[in-house]
C-alpha cells in the first residue's frame, strides 16, 4: 500500500508543494529517501524512527522507501520529519485517516517526537491557497507566524502522537485564531522619532522629500554630525505598510529565518544596517543554497550604508542591477530563486578621509589626492542612483542644548502620505509608484515648469556646470518638493530647494 | 579453529535455539550451508522469515559479542540470506536477520542471552 501526506518547501520566497509517499514492501528492512533529499532530510531518517519509537508507536521491520515528489527539486531542511513519520504511519495503518487532501504539515521531530519551529513558515501558509488546502498542522512554535494569513485553518501542535491523536479523531486540537490586522495595527509603533534630533532642519526636510519621491539619499557631514541617528529614522516617516508589503516582507524574513523569535508581522519598515566589511553575497543573497541577502531583508524599508566609502568596490557594484529592477536573481547550483529587493538606499559618508572636510571649526588634514581617492571609491554608475545628496553639519551649541523638541515623526509622514497620494493618482497604472522611478521620457509630460523656473534650471546648467544626467535627477526632485507643496506645476523656489540636494554636481570637493 | 573453540561456537548454538523455540520461533533449518558461508538458524517468527546469526562468548575480554558482527560480515550474512530466498524461491516474503548473543559464564553456563531483532539494515 501507498500513502501520501502533502507538505510544502520554499523556492526562493515561493511554496511549493511536495507531495510525500511511503511505501512499505517485503525484503530486507531498510529506510530509504528518494527525490533529491539534503542531508538533513537523510539524517532524518534516524530522527523519525527514534521519535515513531518514542511516541509509543512501532517502527516497521520492513523495507520503508520515501519519495519526496517532484523529484527534480532539491529539497532541503527538517520540515519533512513530520510528514514522513506520518506517511509512515498512514502505511502502517496506525492512522485509519485516508483522506488527508487538505492538509499540509510541517515540521521537526526530536528523537522523543516532540516538534520543533522550522522556518519559512509564512511563505507556505500564504502558498497554501494556490495549492487548494485549507489546513495547516504545525509546531506551536510557528502557530503565530502562520496566523497572518487569513485564509487557512492553523493547527499548532506539540507532538508526534499529538499529531496522530488528532488525524484519528481522539483529541481536538483548538485553531490558532487569524490575527493578521490586529498584528499590523499593535506592532506598527517604532522606536525611534524625529523629534529625538535636534536641529539640522535642512537634513530633515530633504529626507522628508526623499521619502516623499521615493529618492535614494547620501548624508555627508563630519563624525558625530547625526547622519545615522537620522537615517534610523526615515522608516518612522514613510507611509504605514499595507498588509500585502507586510506579509512580502515578512515572508523573505521568514525564509531568512528571523521570524522564529515568536515575531509574526514585520509591521514597521525593516531598516537594514550592515557593517561595512559585508560580503556581495550576504548584501544581495547567496550561499550554496541561496538565502535572501540584506537588501531583500530591506524590501519595502530602508537599507542603510554607513561609511559608504568604505564598502568594498564588488560590493558597491553588484548593489546597481537589483537597485534598478527592485528583485534580484541569483543562480547557484542548488537553484536560481528571485528575491524581491524594493528599497531605499540611504548612505553615509565623511567629506574626506579625516572626516573634517566641511568642517568651519577643525583643520582637516587630508591631501587633495587622498580626498580624490577616497571619494572616487564610489562609482559613478552608484552616485547615479542616488537623486539626494544632504549635507549634515557639525551641530551648534544652541541646538545642542536647545530643550524644545523637533516636529514628530506623525506630522512629516501626514505630509509625505498627502504627497505620495498625488503621485499614485498622477501615475495610476503606468507601473510606476515614485517620483524617482521616473523615466526620461516621461518627465516632459509629468514635470511642468512655469517661466521662471525654467530661466532657473537655465542658469544652474550654465553657471554650476549640471550634466545631463543631474538635469534629470534635478527635475525629479523638484517634482518631488512641487508635489509636497500640493502644486501641479514646477516653481522655481522648488527647483532652487531641489539644486541644494545636488552637492556632490557644485563640485565642493576636490 | 581449534577444536575447544569450535565446541563453544556449537554449544552457543543449541543455548539459542532453545531460546528461540522459547520465545515461539519456528526452526525451519540448522547451519544451512551456501556457497559463501554459513547460516546459523533459519526461522520463522509470524509471517517474517528470520535469519540468526549466533555469537557466543566465554570471556569479556573481547567486548560484546554483538561488535563481533562486522560491516563485512554483515554482508556475508545478507548473501547468505539471499541465497536461501533464491533457492526457496521466497525472495518476496518479509524477512529480517538477527542476532542472539550468548555469554558464557563459569562452566560453560549460559550468563546472559541477548537476542537483537533487526540487528543488520540493508546496507548492500
Amino acid at each position: 500500500m501507498i500513502a501520501r501526506i502533502y507538505s510544502s518547501c520554499v523556492l526562493g520566497v515561493n511554496a511549493c508543494e511536495v507531495t510525500v509517499e511511503a511505501d512499505i514492501g517485503g525484503g530486507l528492512p531498510a529506510f530509504n529517501i528518494v527525490g533529491l533529499p539534503d542531508t538533513a532530510i537523510r539524517e532524518s531518517r534516524d530522527r523519525i524512527k527514534a521519535a515513531i519509537k518514542n511516541s509509543g508507536f512501532s517502527f516497521p521491520a520492513k523495507k520503508v522507501t520515501i519519495n519526496l515528489a517532484p523529484a527534480d527539486i532539491k529539497k532541503e531542511g527538517a520540515t519533512f520529519d513530520l510528514p514522513i513519520a506520518l506517511s509512515i504511519l498512514l502505511c502502517e495503518g496506525t492512522i485509519e485517516h485516508p483522506d488527508l487532501k487538505e492538509y499540509i504539515f510541517s515540521g521537526e521531530l526530536s528523537l522523543d517526537g516532540r516538534l520543533k519551529p522550522v522556518k519559512g513558515i509564512l511563505p507556505i501558509a500564504l502558498g497554501m491557497a494556490a495549492m487548494e488546502k485549507t489546513k495547516f498542522v504545525l509546531p506551536t512554535q510557528n502557530a503565530r507566524e502562520a496566523s497572518a494569513v487569513k485564509e487557512i485553518e492553523v493547527y499548532p501542535v506539540q507532538t508526534l502522537k499529538d499529531v496522530v491523536n488528532f488525524i484519528n479523531g481522539k483529541i481536538d486540537i483548538k485553531r490558532q485564531p487569524s490575527t493578521s490586522d490586529q498584528l499590523l495595527k499593535t506592532n506598527s509603533k517604532y522606536k525611534n522619532d524625529f523629534s529625538d534630533v535636534k536641529g539640522q532642519e535642512h537634513v530633515k526636510r530633504g529626507l522628508e522629500v526623499a521619502a516623499a519621491g521615493g529618492h535614494n539619499v547620501l548624508l555627508i557631514g563630519p563624525p558625530g554630525s547625526g547622519k545615522s541617528m537620522l537615517a534610523k529614522r526615515l522608516p518612522t516617516i514613510l507611509s504605514e505598510m499595507t498588509l500585502e508589503e507586510s506579509l512580502e516582507t515578512s515572508k523573505i524574513h521568514s525564509v531568512a529565518g528571523l521570524m522564529l523569535s515568536n515575531k509574526v508581522l514585520v509591521a514597521t519598515r525593516p531598516f537594514r544596517s550592515p557593517h561595512h566589511t559585508i560580503s556581495d553575497a550576504a548584501l544581495v543573497g547567496g550561499g550554496t543554497n541561496p538565502s535572501p541577502g540584506e537588501i531583500s531583508l530591506s524590501h519595502n524599508g530602508v537599507l542603510f550604508l554607513d561609511e559608504l566609502p568604505e564598502f568594498k568596490k564588488n560590493v558597491l557594484e553588484v548593489l546597481r542591477q537589483p537597485m534598478e529592477e527592485g528583485a534580484v536573481t541569483i543562480a547557484r547550483v542548488a537553484g536560481t530563486h528571485t528575491y524581491p529587493a524594493k528599497f531605499m538606499l540611504v548612505a553615509a559618508m565623511n567629506p574626506c578621509p579625516c572626516g573634517y572636510f566641511t568642517d568651519p571649526k577643525r583643520q582637516c588634514h587630508c591631501s587633495p589626492i587622498q580626498i580624490q581617492n577616497y571619494l572616487s571609491r564610489i562609482s559613478g554608475p552608484l552616485l547615479d542612483r542616488i537623486d539626494i545628496h544632504l549635507e549634515v553639519p557639525r551641530l551648534k551649541l544652541e541646538h545642542l542644548t536647545d530643550k524644545r523638541r523637533g516636529e514628530p515623526s506623525v506630522e512629516i509622514r501626514k505630509r509625505v502620505d498627502k504627497a505620495r497620494g498625488l503621485q499614485k493618482m498622477r501615475y495610476g497604472n503606468l507601473g510606476i509608484h515614485f517620483n524617482a522611478h521616473l523615466e526620461s521620457s516621461d518627465m516632459e509630460k509629468h514635470c511642468m515648469l512655469d517661466k521662471e523656473s525654467e530661466e532657473l534650471l537655465k542658469l544652474a546648467i550654465l553657471e554650476l556646470g549640471i550634466s545631463a544626467r543631474a538635469y534629470d535627477k534635478l527635475l525629479k526632485v523638484s517634482r518631488t518638493i512641487a508635489d509636497l507643496d500640493g502644486k501641479d506645476i514646477i516653481e522655481a523656489h522648488h527647483i532652487s530647494e531641489a539644486i541644494s540636494y545636488r552637492s556632490l554636481d557644485r563640485n565642493l570637493w576636490g | 579453529m581449534g577444536r575447544e573453540k569450535r565446541e563453544i561456537g556449537m554449544l552457543g548454538e543449541r543455548i539459542a535455539l532453545e531460546f528461540l523455540q522459547n520465545k515461539g520461533y519456528k526452526i525451519k533449518c540448522k547451519n544451512f550451508r551456501t556457497p559463501f558461508g554459513e547460516l546459523d538458524i533459519v526461522a520463522r517468527h509470524k509471517s517474517t522469515l528470520v535469519f540468526i546469526e549466533v555469537k557466543t562468548r566465554s570471556t569479556s575480554s573481547f567486548g560484546p559479542p554483538i561488535l563481533s558482527v562486522t560491516r563485512i560480515k554483515q554482508i556475508h550474512i545478507i548473501k547468505n540470506a539471499l541465497f536461501y530466498l533464491k533457492r526457496y524461491g521466497r525472495i518476496d516474503a518479509d524477512w529480517r536477520i538477527d542476532v542472539v548473543s550468548v555469554k558464557l559464564g563459569h562452566g560453560l553456563k549460559p550468563e546472559i542471552i541477548e537476542h537483537i531483532e533487526n540487528a543488520v539494515e540493508d546496507i548492500m
